[in-house]
This record gives C-alpha cells, sequence and structure tokens, in this order.
C-alpha cells in the first residue's frame, strides 16, 4: 500500500475512533483540568453529539454498567438527605471562607461508636483518589488484621473533588457508599487531584482566588455533611495528603491540607489526621522526605518512584497511624495486635498537630 | 508517552509523513529519526536523554577502537579483548548504578544489621532511566559483536546513534541486533509498498492485548498479590493465571505495537514472542518468550560462560547462571533473582530427566496424552515462578501460595467472563499462524474506506473495553 494511503488510512481511523470516543476523551481531559487539550475534547464531543457519533460508545458504555448521563450536583444530593432526614437545610457552613461560622443544626458531639470486638467489628470503608487507592490497599489488610474493622475498599484513580462531572464523589457517597454499605467509619483521602481550576455553572474559577476557595471549601463541607450519619454514629477519618515530592508535579496540598483540616474542625463527626506530622520530616517545617524512620529506628522509603503515591512501607506506615487515630477516639483495646509491627508503625513520638498553619496561598 | 495515546498518536503521524518524505535523502532521514527518538525519550525526562547520548558516543567510540585493536585479517588482539571487556564493563556499571546499587546496598545493610552490624550505606536516590536494560544490552551487543570480529564495519556514528535511540525498540524491545538494523538503513524501502495491513493487524492485537486484556487481568491480579489474606484459594489460583496472562498480554501486546510501528517506516523488527504459553517444556518456552533476550542471553553470557563446551555439570552451571542473572536483569529485587533460579534449575532438570527418560524409552502412554501432561506441567511451572516475578517480597510470594491450601476467603473476581478470558487466551496460543495471516491478507483486500472504518471502530472498541487511563507497560520498569 502507499505510503500516502497508509497516512489517509491512519488520520481518518484516528479522527473516526476521535469522534466515537468524544464522550470518554472530554472526560478524561475534564478530569485533568482546563486548557487546550479539554477545549479541543469539548469541541470534537460537540461534534460528535451534532451527528449521534457518540451513541455505540455510549451503547457499550451503558451495557458495561458505566454511568452515561447527567449525575446529581451535590447541594441536590444535601438537600434530598436533609429532606429524608427532616433536618435544617442550613445544617453546615459550607461556602464560608473565615472559618468562625460553626454547625446551626442542634449541639453536635464527637459520634459515639461502639468499641469493636472481634464478634462485633466495626465496618471502615477507606479509599479516595489513587493516591487514596495506594494508602488503603495496605490499610485494608491492616485494619482487618486487628479483628475489630470489616474494610471495604473503594478507591478510584484520577478522581477528586474539583471535577465531579469526571467522578462524582458525592453522589457516589450518597447512593452507594451510605445506603449500601452503612459504614461505620469512613477513611477518606483526596485533594491530589485537585490542585487545578474549578469550573462554575460553565465559569472557570482560577485556583486559589477568594471564588476558588469559597467553592472548594463549600464542597468540602458539603462532602463531609453528606458522609455525617442521621444517628451521629458515623466517623470520618479525613487523612491528608501526604506531603508530594518533585516528581509528582503538584503543588499546595499544605493548603488543600489546610482546608480538609478547617473544615474538619467545625464537625465533630469528622477528624482530620494530620499525615505531614508523620510523613513530613522533622518539624515544624514539613516538608516532602523520601524515608521515614519506623517505630525500630529502621529509615524506610515511604514512596513510590513518583514520589507521590504511597509504596507498600509508606502505606502500612500511615495505615498504623490511621489505626492509632482511631484509638484516640474509640476504644480498640480488643485488638489482636495491641502492639503494632515495629518495622512498619510509625514511632510513637510523633504528635499530631493539633493547629494547621494557615498557608500563604490563603492570605 | 506511551505508544496507545493520543500524544503518540499525534507524534507518530509527524514522524511517519517525516519519515517517507525524507527516507531518499540519506543525511537527512538519518537526523530526523534521531531527532524524533530523542523527543521521544526527553518526554519523559531530558536527563535520560542525555544518558542516552553519552551511550550512544561511548559506545560509538568503544567499537572504533576495538575495531582498530583488530588485527590486519580482523583476527582478534590481546588488545581487542580487552577493550571489549572495558567496554562491557563500562556498560554494566552504568546499569548497575541506576538499576542495583539500592538494592545491592540495602541488601548488605539488612544483612550486616542481621548480625549486628549497623553500618549506613549512602544512598543515591537516582531515578531508573526508562528503558537502560534494554539500550544497554544493545550497546553491549554491538561492542562484543565488533571484539569477536563478527561485525566488522563499525556504524558511523550516526547510523549508530539511530540504531540505539530507535524510538519504537527503545524502552522495552525488542532486542535489536546491530547486524539486524544496520543494513535496513540504507535500504530505502519502496514508499509504494509500505507493509500496511500486517502493521495494522500487529498494531490493533498490541492494543487490544495491552488495554483490554492485561487490564482487565489487573483487576484480580491487583488486589490478589496486595492482600492475598483477603482471597480464597480458589480466587488466588486464577490470579496466578490471570497474572501469567496479564504479563504476556502486556508485554507481547507492546512488542506488536513496536513492531508493527516499525514497519510503518519501513523497518522489520525480529519476533519476541511466538505463542509461548503453547509450550511443552521451559526449554522450548524459552524459544517462544521474549525471544530477542533469549538470544541475547545465549549468544553473549551462556556461550561466553562456556555453554555446552565442557562436561554435563559445566554445562548445567552455565545454564543456571544464565537464567540466574537474566533473572537478576529484569529488577533489582531478590524475587527475580529467585525466578531466575528457578528457571535455571528447571531448565537442568529437564536436561536430567531427558537423558533418564532417553536411556529408558517409552513409558506406554499414548503421545498426546505425554504432550498434554507436559504443557499441564511446563505451563503450571512457568505460572508458578511468575508469582515471584510479581510478588514485592519473598514473603508476599509465600503468602500466595499459602492462601492456595487454605480456607476463607472472597472469591468474588473470580467470574464467569474473568476465567472465559483466561482460556481464551491459552487457547489463543494454539491458533494456527495461517488464521491470522489470512485474516490479515482479507484485511488487505478490502477498500481503504472500509479499512478506515474497521480500524477506527477497532480503535474505539479497544477504548471502551479498556479501563479508564493507561497503566505503563509492565516491562517500562526493566
Amino acid at each position: 500500500m502507499p505510503a500516502g494511503l497508509v497516512l489517509v488510512i491512519v488520520v481518518v481511523a484516528l479522527l473516526v475512533a476521535t469522534l466515537l470516543n468524544a464522550d470518554s476523551t472530554l472526560k478524561k481531559s475534564k478530569a485533568k483540568g482546563n486548557g487546550f487539550r479539554q477545549e479541543v475534547a469539548q469541541g470534537v464531543a460537540n461534534v460528535s453529539d451534532l451527528f449521534r457519533l457518540n451513541l455505540p460508545r455510549r451503547a457499550i458504555d451503558s451495557a458495561m454498567g458505566r454511568e452515561t448521563g447527567p449525575t446529581k450536583g451535590i447541594d441536590e444530593l444535601l438537600s434530598e438527605k436533609q429532606a429524608s432526614e427532616g433536618t435544617a437545610t442550613n445544617g453546615s457552613n459550607s461556602g464560608s471562607n473565615n472559618g468562625s461560622d460553626g454547625p446551626t443544626a442542634p449541639e453536635e458531639t464527637t459520634p459515639v461508636l461502639r468499641a469493636p470486638t472481634p464478634d462485633d467489628p466495626l465496618t471502615m470503608w477507606m479509599g479516595g483518589d489513587s493516591v487514596g487507592g495506594s494508602f488503603a490497599v495496605q490499610l485494608e489488610p491492616i485494619a482487618a488484621s486487628t479483628g475489630l474493622f470489616d474494610p471495604i475498599l473503594d478507591y478510584k484513580v484520577g478522581t477528586g473533588l474539583a471535577r465531579p462531572e469526571y467522578y462524582n464523589w458525592p453522589e457516589h457517597f450518597a447512593k452507594d457508599v451510605i445506603p449500601k454499605q452503612d459504614p461505620d467509619i469512613i477513611v477518606a483521602m483526596f485533594g491530589a487531584n485537585d490542585d487545578q481550576n474549578l469550573e462554575v455553572d460553565g465559569k472557570v474559577l482560577d485556583k486559589y482566588t477568594p471564588e476558588w476557595f469559597e467553592e472548594y471549601r463549600g464542597r468540602v463541607g458539603k462532602l463531609m455533611d453528606l458522609m455525617k450519619s442521621p444517628e451521629n454514629d458515623r466517623l470520618i477519618i479525613w487523612v491528608g495528603v501526604p506531603p508530594p515530592g518533585p516528581q509528582s508535579k503538584i503543588g499546595h496540598m499544605d493548603t488543600i491540607n489546610f482546608i480538609f483540616w478547617e473544615e474538619a474542625t467545625k464537625r465533630p463527626w469528622v477528624s482530620y489526621l494530620d499525615t505531614w506530622a508523620f510523613m513530613g520530616g522533622p518539624g515544624p517545617n514539613y516538608t516532602y522526605v523520601r524515608d521515614m524512620p519506623t517505630a525500630d529506628g529502621k529509615v524506610r522509603n515511604m514512596y513510590q518512584a513518583d514520589t507521590l503515591h504511597l509504596a507498600t512501607t509508606g502505606a502500612q506506615y500511615l495505615s498504623w497511624a490511621t489505626i492509632r487515630h482511631v484509638g484516640e477516639i474509640i476504644d480498640l483495646s480488643a485488638s489482636k495486635i495491641p502492639d503494632p509491627p515495629a518495622d512498619q508503625a510509625p514511632p510513637s513520638t510523633i504528635v499530631e498537630r493539633s493547629e494547621l498553619p494557615r498557608t500563604a496561598d490563603l492570605n | 508517552m506511551l505508544f496507545p495515546t493520543i500524544d503518540f498518536a499525534i507524534f507518530f503521524l509527524v514522524v511517519f509523513v517525516g519519515n517517507w518524505l525524507l527516507r531518499p535523502y540519506r543525511i537527512a532521514w538519518r537526523w530526523f529519526i534521531l531527532g524524533a527518538s530523542l523527543f521521544f525519550y526527553s518526554y519523559w525526562s531530558w536527563r535520560y536523554a542525555l544518558l542516552l547520548v553519552a551511550s550512544i558516543v561511548g559506545n560509538w567510540f568503544f567499537g572504533r577502537v576495538i575495531h582498530d585493536a583488530l588485527g590486519p585479517d580482523g583476527e582478534r588482539t590481546d588488545r581487542s579483548r580487552w577493550l571489549m571487556r572495558a567496554a562491557v564493563v563500562a556498560n554494566l556499571l552504568v546499569l548497575g548504578y541506576f538499576k542495583y546499587y539500592e538494592f545491592f546496598a540495602e541488601s548488605i545493610s539488612a544483612r550486616l544489621d542481621d548480625i549486628g552490624i549497623h553500618v549506613s550505606m549512602p544512598t543515591l536516590r537516582v531515578l531508573l532511566p526508562i528503558g537502560i536494560s534494554f539500550f544497554t544490552f544493545q550497546a553491549i551487543s554491538y561492542v562484543v559483536d565488533i571484539g569477536r570480529a563478527e561485525w566488522r564495519r563499525p556504524m558511523p556514528l550516526l547510523d549508530f546513534a539511530v540504531y540505539l535511540s530507535f524510538f519504537a525498540h527503545l524502552v522495552a524491545g525488542p532486542i535489536v541486533r546491530a547486524s539486524e538494523f544496520a543494513w535496513q538503513l540504507d535500504n530505502r524501502p519502496d514508499p509504494r509498498y509500505v507493509e500496511a495491513s500486517e502493521a495494522f493487524m500487529l498494531i490493533f492485537r498490541g492494543l487490544f492485548k495491552k488495554v483490554v486484556i492485561s487490564s482487565y487481568m489487573a483487576t484480580i491480579v491487583d488486589p490478589v498479590f496486595s492482600f492475598p489474606g483477603g482471597h480464597s484459594s480458589w480466587e488466588v489460583l486464577w490470579a496466578i493465571y490471570a497474572y501469567a496472562i496479564q504479563i504476556y498480554a502486556d508485554f507481547s501486546g507492546y512488542t506488536d505495537m513496536a513492531i508493527g510501528i516499525a514497519l510503518l517506516l519501513g523497518i522489520r523488527f525480529p519476533q519476541n514472542f511466538d505463542a509461548p504459553y503453547r509450550s511443552l517444556s521451559i526449554q522450548e518456552f524459552w524459544r517462544r518468550w521474549h525471544m530477542t533476550l533469549s538470544r541475547w542471553l545465549r549468544d553473549y553470557l551462556y556461550i561466553p560462560l562456556g555453554g555446552s563446551r565442557g562436561t554435563t555439570l559445566f554445562t548445567y552451571r552455565n545454564l543456571f547462571l544464565t537464567m540466574l542473572i537474566g533473572g537478576l536483569w529484569h529488577g533489582a529485587n531478590w524475587t527475580f533473582v529467585i525466578w531466575g533460579a528457578i528457571h535455571g534449575l528447571v531448565l537442568v532438570g529437564e536436561r536430567v530427566v531427558k537423558q533418564w527418560w532417553a536411556e529408558r524409552g517409552a513409558i506406554g502412554l499414548p503421545p498426546q496424552v505425554v504432550k498434554a501432561l507436559q504443557w499441564a506441567l511446563t505451563f503450571h511451572i512457568v505460572c508458578f515462578a511468575w508469582v515471584f516475578f510479581r510478588a514485592q517480597s519473598f514473603g508476599e510470594a509465600l503468602d500466595v501460595f499459602g492462601r492456595l491450601f487454605s480456607s476463607g476467603g472472597s472469591s468474588a473476581a473470580v467470574t464467569t467472563v474473568m476465567i472465559a478470558t483466561i482460556l481464551l487466551m491459552i487457547a489463543s496460543q494454539f491458533v494456527p499462524q495461517r488464521i491470522p495471516e489470512g485474516i490479515t491478507v482479507q484485511f488487505s483486500k478490502l477498500a481503504p474506506v472500509i479499512q478506515m472504518a474497521v480500524l477506527g471502530v477497532g480503535i474505539m472498541v479497544v477504548n471502551a473495553l479498556g479501563p479508564e487511563g493507561i497503566a505503563p507497560f509492565i516491562y517500562f520498569q526493566f
């Protein structure tokens, strides 16, 4: 076949494939944030939609049980939740920057959970984005090994709170996790994919502007409210993003963690786990450090080569830190492993910060 | 950039056009391909590209001085031998620095710790350049072939640079010999006769194996190997089979794409996989799996060690050492060494058993039954060894094996679709070659418009059946 014809065949085939896959391409480009790629993908998706070329792919996705239609926004989900619980519509202070507002519902207290035993464990949901996944795949067996938890692993690569049109975590919690699994404890890690602009009603909010902070803080707070159980018997452990290293190509996780921490302090059912105190090297200015000492004094590599996702040792280390953190709230004395393995757990001398410093982005 | 991505598609379209337009212009074409290849490699890190350039210059220089040190009739001299050894050592030092320093440092430190000696070995924190094992082996084959006077004409620097850096095989093989590549640089293929149908079929087959099959297998392999204790023995067993399929689909899929891409540019690579899971012995397996690595190990390790030119025990030693080092080549972890050792031991064992059976004659079973038993045994040995290849540690591998004999745990991932996929992939190893060749011929007879539609829909289906996001190729880490 002549090279010229080969070129035409390849180009046309790629064009055909691009048009047929337009929806999927747009979804993936949105997950990566705004930019030229997303604009191109949107244009292609518009053309594909105009000529109904996206229908075969939608049919395949539908047959495979993948979501194709519009999803519900977090405000709608929260309203539905509050309506079903018969609570007031302003149960959270989401949307406020100043951190001084508290919940307006009746006096909220730290959730009271029973002390788990091997005969009566607590259900623990764990997951989030891929960084959360790299951590939770080790938390799952470690939590199970204590005999006190029935773990549920649930993470999705490339997701977060910034792009609900790519993957709608609030809807997943509202429709799947809470009604079907009803976990006693939720251990969630998000944020690594949220270092990007936000889009609200077609308008782009540049990252770390006051409007961006208001919107992102609102999403975080509302998700925390969605996770709360009506009987206040569910504990949320919001795990901060570990300090990212130079190969990760992301930043501002200290800012994003500050938002998580600040929203958590307003909600007694949410407890923030200060990852940077465990993994950020010697304080007080915690930064990325690849190797950390475990309880036995040996220094071990905590990260995978991308300096963002946790290696097995790092995930085990953070998992035992999580168990320890939970143990400060719930009685875990019936654990089959009263003393965590010294070659996996963090040193007992590490103390989480009671207050996170306000970062320069927020000033 | 990974092959099955939009970025690569755009890159390749540019390279395809440039390749065929510039092919009549000897020097310009070479510079264009070299530039494209360095761009491809720099996409990960420009620092890696500097290392590659250094390897190109260094090995080309070694090739020249080794050739100049040969005798007047091209015979080996002491000087040429020493220079060749220096070249090999230099390459291995570079590979060792990037790939093995931390592994050995941590291993030594751990062993000293065990006996109460606390030594803190300095850590280098170097990132492993992608594909370093592949282009280093290619460079070694070049200098050794010159040193053995098997390759009488050192390549010009530009040609050698194109050979070592050619993007299609740079990061995960096949390991192409200079003798297989050099003549193709001067041989100007006719742009009217591009082997497009064969290339399209290879690329599509590779895409399907990598994006659909390998990724699907990962849905059972990853959770089982992360946490064997949470899975039933039934699920662990199928995860072991699934990993055998996953690594085959991933690696052979990449190779198929590499061969197809090179073919579209008028370059033909050697075959790298030939239905390895139909093998009736481990010896046959290594004639069908990663064939270019097998022959590299044979020609540059097994034969220099002495090969079979000695006593039986000497041959067994060489076989075992070759497989042991071959295992280590795959990664800086003792699990790869164990994997290599298993293959080495079985290769030796096969020779022993073969000799034993030859002395005793037929065992009275029908030949088909014997073949079936041989196949089953070989396949399960390969799968058993793969567990060490996949596990992060020896303990993890033992955990996986331990679960095979334990009760309890989930079997949710062992669905009918999963079992059927694994069985179909195994069955595909026995499909006669004439069938895919026939499909290629039939495809080539289709009108171009139909070909466009078939390929476009095919890519859509692969994308739809695959996961969201492309995982890196398993062999990239080597």
